[in-house]
């Protein structure tokens, strides 16, 4: 197992927006996904997962439907709404914005001050 | 927020559904990572307890994923109310005070609405009852201030006054109800034929009375109430016509009123027409009240009080130009009032209740305080568990939540069990005569009284949930960064309980002495003199009434044989008997004009009381003589024209001279010389209605024959207790005239104190609710300064180390309890010389601020603070040094 990074509080929501977008995903394979398209680097509480999709849920963000997976079994599939693709829109430039701007800080030599 | 209130409610709607769903989306979860768990080689086994185990408590994510969609609230509260009940589980002695305090203090608010409810504030039980009016005819410079009304009235204003729809008089009286062999004496009223339809209640059967009723000779009806209906003609429909014996005379049944019916507190169960002669309702009699006619009427819609005063008043100066009385009256300031028929029924009782409610208020605002002082000092204990849940992210609202929850818990069940003290409470005060309170016998345990109780509990809770929650927020905030809990923290919380501490005080105070200034009342008004001895007297009420007595002379010759049979009994020192005797509730003035007075311009003919007494009367109830000689049973056989008066009538009349030999007359009106009563006889005054009466109004006692009634009081005055000589009464009338019973047996000490009965209970209840808040004070008190101590224990400890005496820090918390308690008494004494104000109307004797009732309650409050402070105080002076230095 690589290294693995703390969740910084606020970002397993956008994890998950970005997640179901690529497409509809049911709670485990929100799990896989996040952990395929972090390269493994983030680990998920697994009990942590359900209350964020649940207030996703309930934010309308995300809707849930009853369907059935790959393997034949009932399972709660998840998809974005609109207001979840605009939600994951800003929050992903913030995102960016933030992350670019510790990094320049970051990256700061002393000779550029 | 329209998207999360639809799932919210579609969440709720599909509760069941939600929670099939969650549970199968977890169970999908964890067996698609065992399954591939099981893919990478571990035993199936061991890869359901490892995806058990990485999912994390299972009941804890649900109750995350619930709480996401706001599904958290029932559930949620359903997991902090058990959460409270534990802590309170925890801590029994603080839950049972709390519970304690509440159910006292909302049960004895509950009582008191209970009966305010019942007394002041419901309707009557008549249609628009807010319409209905009672006129009475007032006399004040006579002081005569209620002669309710006359004949000649009511026929006068009958179908006259427009602001009337309908106007009706009533008389009540008792009657001999029954066969010969079986005969009651029973509450009657005697009506007109409007009355039921100015009450807009009439018979359910039959009809009401007729016009023609109300002559003598054509009156034998009668309408029954239903509980007579029910008890005595076992609810027969066809009682209509059927008879009943009323004083000897059979009255044919006319009508059955509804069940229920019941007019103010009268106890009446039939209904007679009050009928008259055509003569004695002219002019001549239109202000011969003595109270016993009282007029009703009922506004019409859109007439107002003032109107109908006004066109009274309008017809009674119309009526007064051709009046020969004219001026006697005016002089006498008559004026016709119309009051509210509620409001004026329940005028007397109306301050000592409100009073009492006020009274209450304050015991529950005691007892609200002192709870959130416990409250608060619990608070403390748990400041550091709330100061770390805080910093865990736990939300102001879910900590608002739990202190309500809390809080509210406590208050729920004390509210509940302040009900079950409600319901003994009204039994005590039916106990302490209630039901003989006007409209007293009203007074239940309802729906809404269990209604008032769940509001106010209700209300209890999220007041006393206010401080704690404001003690969380704002004070253990610092818990966290104090360095230890035994460490001074919270100077804000610590001066707010102690605020607590002497806000009690002073309501308690307040209270305390107000029940000493109405106890002290009842205390002065039971030792003011009567006038006459009433120890060892015993009286009773018989009619006269049938054939056996058709003229006041035939009843003359029983009651002599009657006092001489019962005199002749052992025991027995003296027999009398009387038309009426003090405090018998129904004394009628009237008015006697002493021969040679002349009154002075403006001065009215006082109403005075007016007695036909027989046998050895005034023996029988100890009466002083102060001058010339008792009336005895030969006045009365020998037809001799004498009277006695009691010495405000001597002192009025004959201030400088002796009133021995004196001539006067009965009535208004001197008459010829051979109608002169000559008064050969002064006693001492008597107090007529009530031991608090203040106006010295005079009496005169005529020989029994000048005034002989049916309804006679006998009168015996025994040399032992009189429980005994009851029976000896009765078996004596019996064996004298099977036909006759005593009714209304009591001896006189009983009738004076039941006429002090609307001073007594409000002074009793108001003890009660007073002796309840020293006891919460006290417990208050002593929780304060308990927890000052324990809080203190480890600063106390190093003093002593130090060289600190016990008696020092004794003496140390003994002042700040007395801080406490001298800031208590002094606002105390602000609350209770506004309060005194307030209830001077209702105290005898006593005043506002007496020093006598100040100084015991000052130090009763004082007493109770030094047991509440002295407790803790030892415990501090007895502090090991040792203990509390290596405990931490």
């Amino acid at each position: 197992m690589g290294k693995t990074a703390e969740l910084l509080p606020g970002t397993l929501d956008l994890l998950i927006l970005k997640a179901v977008s690529l497409r509809p995903l049911h709670g485990y394979g929100v799990l896989l996904r996040i952990q395929q398209i972090s390269r493994d680097a983030l680990k998920i509480p697994q009990g942590s997962l359900y209350p964020a999709l649940y207030r996703l849920e309930h934010q309308g963000l995300i809707a849930a439907e009853w369907g059935q997976s790959d393997n034949n079994r009932r399972a709660k599939y998840y998809t974005l709404t609109a207001a979840g693709r605009a939600r994951l829109r800003e929050e992903t430039a913030g995102w960016n914005r933030l992350a670019s701007a510790i990094a320049a800080a970051l990256n700061t030599k002393p000779e550029e001050v | 927020m329209l998207a999360r209130l639809r799932s919210l409610y579609h969440a709720l709607r599909s509760r069941r559904d939600f929670e099939a769903g969650i549970t199968e989306e977890l169970r999908f979860h964890m067996q698609q990572y065992a399954e591939e768990l099981v893919r990478s080689g571990v035993a199936p086994e061991e890869a359901r307890r490892r995806a058990r185990l990485e999912f994390g408590a299972i009941e804890a994510v649900k109750e995350e994923c619930r709480g996401a969609r706001g599904l958290l609230l029932p559930a949620e509260l359903g997991r902090q109310i058990r959460y409270a009940a534990r802590l309170l589980r925890k801590t029994p002695a603080f839950a049972a005070t709390a519970l304690l305090t509440v159910a006292l203090c909302l049960g004895a608010n509950l009582t008191i609405l209970a009966v305010i409810d019942s007394i002041l504030l419901r309707p009557l039980p008549f249609p628009e009852a807010q319409r209905l009016v009672t006129l009475f005819n007032t006399y004040p410079r006579a002081h005569v201030e209620r002669d309710g009304s006359t004949l000649t009235n009511y026929y006068e204003r009958r179908g006259r006054i427009p602001a009337f729809s309908s106007l009706s008089i009533y008389a009540y009286d008792t009657a001999m109800v029954g066969e010969p062999s079986s005969v009651n004496r029973e509450q009657i009223t005697r009506v007109s034929p409007d009355y039921f339809t100015t009450l807009g209640i009439g018979p359910v059967m039959g009809r009401a009375f007729t016009e023609q009723e109300t002559t003598f000779q054509t009156d034998n009806v009668v309408i029954l109430s239903d509980d007579y209906w029910r008890r005595e003609f076992n609810a027969d429909p066809h009682v209509i016509g059927r008879s009943v014996r009323v004083d000897d005379t059979p009255q044919i049944v006319v009508g059955v009123l509804p069940p229920g019916f019941r007019f103010l507190s009268s106890e009446a169960r039939l209904y007679l027409p009050l009928a008259s002669r055509p003569e004695n309702r002219g002019p001549s009699r239109r202000h011969a009240g003595g109270n016993f006619i009282q007029m009703i009427a009922r506004l019409r819609a859109g007439a107002t009080l003032a109107q109908a005063q006004q066109q009274i008043d309008a017809q009674n100066a119309s009526l007064e130009l051709d009046d020969p009385q004219a001026k006697m009256v005016a002089d006498a300031g008559f004026r016709s009032l119309v009051v509210p028929l509620h409001a004026d029924h329940v005028a007397a009782i109306r301050p000592s209740l409100l009073l009492l409610q006020a009274g209450v208020l304050t015991l529950l605002l005691i007892g609200t305080v002192n709870l959130a002082n416990l409250l608060l000092i619990r608070a403390n204990h748990r400041a550091r568990e709330h100061a770390v849940r805080q910093a865990l992210g736990a939300s102001r609202a879910h900590l608002i939540g739990e202190v309500l929850v809390e809080t509210t818990l406590l208050t729920l069940v004390g509210g509940l069990l302040g009900l079950a003290v409600a319901a003994a409470g009204i039994r005590l005060v039916a106990a302490l005569g209630a039901d003989r309170l006007p409209l007293g016998a009203h007074i239940a345990f309802d729906a809404r009284l269990a209604v008032a109780a769940v509001l106010a509990a209700l209300a209890m809770g999220v007041a006393l949930a206010v401080p704690v929650v404001w003690f969380h927020l704002r004070v253990s905030g610092n818990a966290l960064r104090s360095e230890s809990r035994t460490a001074t923290t919270g100077r804000a919380a610590q001066t707010l309980r102690q605020s607590f501490v002497v806000a009690q005080f002073a309501l308690a105070f307040v209270l305390l002495a107000g029940a000493g200034l109405l106890g002290l009342s009842v205390e002065r008004a039971m030792a003011v003199y009567p006038g006459f001895q009433p120890d060892h007297v015993l009286t009773g009420q018989i009619s006269m009434v049938g054939k056996k007595y058709p003229s006041p002379l035939a009843g003359l010759a029983f009651t002599e044989r009657l006092v001489d049979a019962l005199g002749r009994r052992p025991g027995v020192l003296s027999v009398g008997v009387s038309n009426n005797v003090p405090f018998s509730g129904g004394n009628g003035k009237s008015s006697a004009t002493v021969k040679g007075y002349v009154l002075r311009p403006g001065e009215a003919p006082r109403g005075i009381y007016s007695y036909g007494v027989g046998g050895d009367y005034f023996r029988a109830m100890g009466f002083r003589l102060l001058a010339g000689r008792f009336l005895t049973a030969a006045d009365s056989r020998r037809h001799e024209r004498v009277c006695v008066v009691d010495e405000d009538f001597a002192r009025r009349y004959w201030p400088y001279t002796s009133p021995l030999g004196q001539q006067l007359f009965e009535g208004s009106q001197p008459g010829p010389d051979s109608e002169a009563f000559t008064v050969v006889g002064v006693v001492d005054s008597v107090k007529q209605a009530g031991l608090t009466d203040e106006a010295a109004q005079g009496a005169v006692y005529y020989p029994y024959i000048y005034r002989p009634e049916r309804n006679i009081f006998l009168v015996a005055r025994a040399s032992v207790p009189t429980d005994s000589l009851q029976f000896t009464l009765q078996r004596v009338v019996r064996e004298m005239d099977s036909g006759l019973a005593v009714n209304d047996i009591q001896n006189m000490n009983e009738r004076i104190a039941d006429s002090l009965v609307a001073r007594r209970s409000p002074a009793l209840l108001a003890g009660m609710f007073a002796a309840i808040a020293l006891l919460l004070t006290g417990i208050g008190t002593y929780g304060v300064l308990s927890y000052a101590v324990a809080q203190r224990n480890r600063e106390i400890g190093v003093r002593m180390a130090l060289g600190a005496q016990p008696s020092q820090i004794r003496t140390q918390f003994l002042a700040l309890g007395l801080r406490l308690v001298i800031a208590g008494l002094a606002l105390g004494s602000a609350g209770a010389w506004v309060m005194g104000r307030v209830m001077q109307a209702v105290l005898f004797h006593v005043t506002a601020l007496s020093p006598l009732v100040l100084g015991c309650a000052a130090s009763v409050m004082a007493l109770i603070a030094l047991v509440a402070c002295l407790v803790p105080a030892r415990r501090a002076a007895l502090v090991s040094p040792m203990r509390v230095l290596t405990e931490q």
